[in-house]
């Protein structure tokens, strides 16, 4: 197929494999982050909090291609759509960079206590399950795959029950004496940071469809809106 | 052709089935079936020699002019065939007016540019020519760049102002519909915009179908295109224009449903 605006398209394959690495520096960061927490590894925790500014650094500059693309190149259809995309995925990466640097500030927080193997397994579990979706995401992405993009909700549906049993654990063991108020607390947010990580990877995987078919989330048949009247999402408790 | 796809069209003003345009033994176009909306702007784009004007003065029979030029299938004004034998050619062409890709105002003046016409509908009191041609020039956003030069040349305008005195003098004999064949191709981008913003403000009265070259143009301008190609015959190594897809502009823009609308907007064509 001959090729116009091939300097336009070179470009648009640029930011697009910028997108990928950003990704990767996520899918990197969370099982480090998971780790340092489980480790208690604060030289780790404290390299990464650091490296998060990187992360965001590259992410105003991807984001700032991508204006400028729409301002001097007007691109259509499925440039214009890759460009759209690619805007609010730098938003999903950028926030999910931070919420695994919270983690690390966790790791912090929690230093000096011992955590039980039923803890480290699942937050374990929950870490690689978070970086499993982001894995799929950018699968997705690198292949403009819409099918497989759709598939990423059920994964997250899977690390919504971790999270919830993730919470009763914590509360077991707080009951059992093994961890105390604050340490619990930090754990819970742990599960919520690594939930909503879930979360941000399944917006990439929404965005990858719409710049794939055109297809845009409607809210109204969306599960994680219509849920939304509960507002605990179905986590137990304290019930001191 | 896609062009069930476009969203439901309601009050229909021209009509195009199965129409084909033949010159001589050479088919420029065939097969477009399009529906044009009253009081949209409709957009045609496409590559050169991809029949989109040639569609476009069909609608009004200007192809009449052009010898050994021959239409096949149908093309409706208001459900009314305008190819049948006893319609008449100038009654179509005062009810579909055409601005042209260059300005070709008279070499008179400006206020007979404008009175030109109705002058030919046998209008002639001077009080009733000079309101029809206020309301022209106002209508075309020109009356007050000239109000204090009617009688000059209408020659002496820049060329944007010429453009605007065309679009003036066609709806000066209030037509239903303006056809405008690249109205703007040459034009600076600040006249071409002035005649951007007057196709909105006129398109509630008059339902407007635009060729042009320039897709931005079609996306800033437009409620629905048309995208037309050329399909190469294998025999002739001749090139036939067909329609390919018609949408809303929004939809045909950003999420097209035919590929080669796509390759050819992104500029991915062969």
């Amino acid at each position: 197929m001959d090729e116009l605006r091939k300097g336009f398209h070179h470009e648009l394959d640029e930011i697009r494999a910028e997108s990928a690495q950003l990704i990767e520096v996520v899918i990197d960061a969370i099982p480090r982050a998971t780790r340092a927490l489980l480790d208690g590894d604060l030289d780790s925790a404290d390299k990464m909090i650091r490296a998060d500014e990187v992360l965001n650094g590259r992410c105003l500059e991807l984001e700032e291609r991508c204006y400028r693309l729409l301002a001097l190149q007007a691109p259509v259809a499925s440039d214009l759509r890759q460009v759209i995309a690619i805007v609010k995925i730098v938003s999903e990466i950028e926030r999910s960079g931070d919420l695994a640097v919270n983690i690390c500030k966790a790791a912090r927080r929690i230093y000096g206590h011992n955590l039980n193997s039923e803890l480290q397994k699942v937050i374990t579990e929950m870490g690689e399950q978070a970086t499993q979706l982001f894995t799929a995401a950018l699968e997705a992405f690198r292949e403009s795959d819409a099918a497989k993009a759709a598939a990423i909700d059920d994964m997250d549906s899977y690390l919504d029950g971790l999270q919830r049993h993730f919470i009763r654990v914590i509360l077991e063991s707080h009951s059992a004496g093994n961890i105390n108020v604050q340490v619990a607390i930090q754990l819970a947010v742990v599960a919520r940071f690594l939930e909503r990580i879930g979360d941000h990877a399944v917006n990439i995987s929404e965005r990858v469809r719409y710049f794939v078919t055109g297809w845009l989330p409607e809210n109204l048949t969306n599960p994680r809106s219509t849920n939304s009247n509960d507002d605990t999402d179905g986590i137990p408790f304290f019930e001191e | 052709m896609s062009s069930s796809s476009a969203s439901t069209i309601t009050d229909v003003v021209l009509r195009a089935r199965d129409l084909s345009v033949f010159y001589g033994d050479f088919c420029a176009v065939r097969d477009v079936s399009i529906e044009i909306p009253r009081g949209e702007i409709t957009a045609f784009i496409g590559t050169s020699g991809c029949g989109k004007s040639t569609v476009l003065r069909c609608f009004n029979r200007m192809n009449d002019l052009i010898p050994n030029a021959r239409v096949k299938g149908a093309v409706e004004y208001h459900d009314i065939d305008v190819y049948r034998s006893d319609a008449d050619a100038s009654e179509v062409r005062r009810r579909i007016g055409m601005v042209f890709q260059k300005a070709n105002p008279f070499p008179k003046s400006i206020f007979d540019n404008v009175a030109y016409g109705p002058r030919v509908n046998g209008l002639h009191k001077k009080g009733d020519l000079e309101a029809i041609v206020e309301k022209s020039l106002r209508g075309a956003a020109l009356w007050d760049e000239v109000k204090d030069r009617l009688d000059s040349s209408a020659m002496g305008l820049s060329g944007g102002q010429q453009q605007r005195l065309c679009i003036a003098r066609s709806i000066a004999i209030e037509p239903d519909v303006l056809l405008m064949d690249e109205p703007c191709s040459a034009l600076d981008p600040i006249a071409t915009a002035r005649i951007e913003d007057l196709m909105q403000e006129i398109k509630q009265e008059y339902t407007i179908v635009i060729v042009t070259h320039n897709m931005q143009q079609a996306g800033r301008v437009s409620d629905r295109t048309a995208f037309f190609t050329t399909e190469v015959n294998p025999d002739s190594d001749r090139r036939t224009g067909i329609l390919v897809e018609y949408d809303t502009t929004q939809k045909l823009f950003s999420t097209p449903s035919d590929e080669r609308t796509e390759a050819y907007i992104t500029g991915r064509f062969g």
